[in-house]
């Protein structure tokens, strides 16, 4: 029996937020906004559902003068990467076999 | 990108291209290495054409290296402002080479308070011998050193994967062996090789990644 994927994941930008941060111990919206090849506003909607699940903590500061949006994943966030990486693991195993 | 549905494959493979995009997106200036490398070299040269050609500056030339702590802060400052992205690695790296800045600093505390103290003993051996000491704690400065500059600099290149530095630290510990064995002079000669070939050079290849990288993404931008 399959787990469901988690469908805050499942998303492509959602996804690929998350898969970055994963790797950094934080990162400036520009950055994700750069390396997503997304819109501002798309990104900023995508960011705000992934702060909502918890998965990620969102700081707003100011860095000479401009406003600056940090993004970083949290525990829950790893966790349910971990899990949704591991249940694509099982379907991709399972459409193998 | 869009906010769409995708396949299990599709996932898959997007996440392992966002985990390797974050892994190459922060590209060191390399400024620091540059500086440092030329500043160390310069040091150690200017000293030995001191010796070797019998003449003094009115200043010690290793003040150099204190005054250079200021543009260093700069870099520091300048690099931090536009780094838009914070690395696990960069973090470990940062408190290497503080770790590193503190051990020169209290490597120099000590051989200064080691020389004032073997000097008088020096002085009087030679007074009651008629001869200078063959033992010369300054013959055994410069190893204790590039001990050092190998450490922060070995750990550097292996950490990030890049050779230049991971050679340059090993070729620290080479000079390190040799410079045991050989005189003040080529001590200093044995600096300078290492600061341009641990520091300097792999610092230029550094500063022309972080160049190649910068343009690359400013085309993209296009």
């Amino acid at each position: 029996m399959f787990k469901d994927l988690d469908p805050i994941l499942h998303s492509q930008l959602r996804l690929a937020v998350i898969s970055l941060l994963i790797s950094v111990k934080e990162a400036e919206f520009t950055f994700l906004r750069e390396k997503t090849n997304s819109t501002a506003g798309n990104l900023s909607v995508q960011i705000q559902k992934l702060k909502d699940a918890g998965y990620i903590d969102v700081t707003k500061q100011f860095k000479d003068n401009y406003p600056q949006t940090v993004c970083k994943i949290t525990k829950q966030g790893i966790k349910a990467f971990e899990e949704y990486v591991s249940s694509l693991q099982s379907y991709l195993g399972n459409g193998r076999k | 990108m869009e906010e769409k549905k995708i396949t299990e494959q599709e996932s898959l493979d997007l996440i392992t291209t966002m985990i390797k995009k974050a892994k190459n997106a922060y590209h060191d200036t390399g400024m620091s290495a540059i500086m440092w490398g030329a500043v160390v070299a310069l040091c150690s040269l200017v000293k030995y054409s001191e010796i070797q050609f019998r003449y003094r500056l009115p200043f010690d030339i290793y003040l150099l290296t204190i005054v250079a702590i200021i543009p260093q802060v700069f870099i520091s400052i300048r690099e931090n402002k536009e780094r838009t992205v914070k690395s696990y690695d960069d973090n470990y790296m940062d408190y290497i080479w503080l770790g590193f800045g503190i051990c020169i600093a209290l490597m120099i505390m000590i051989v200064t308070v080691m020389s004032n103290h073997w000097q008088p003993v020096a002085d009087e051996y030679s007074k009651l011998s008629g001869k200078t000491s063959s033992f010369q704690l300054y013959e055994f400065v410069s190893p204790l050193f590039l001990l050092l500059y190998g450490l922060p600099t070995f750990i550097t290149g292996a950490a990030c994967k890049f050779k230049p530095m991971l050679w340059g630290g090993i070729l620290c510990w080479v000079c390190c062996v040799i410079s045991v064995f050989t005189g003040a002079k080529i001590d200093l000669i044995l600096v300078a090789v290492s600061a341009v070939f641990a520091w300097l050079i792999p610092g230029i290849i550094l500063e022309k990644d972080y160049r190649a990288a910068k343009k690359g993404l400013e085309q993209a931008h296009v």
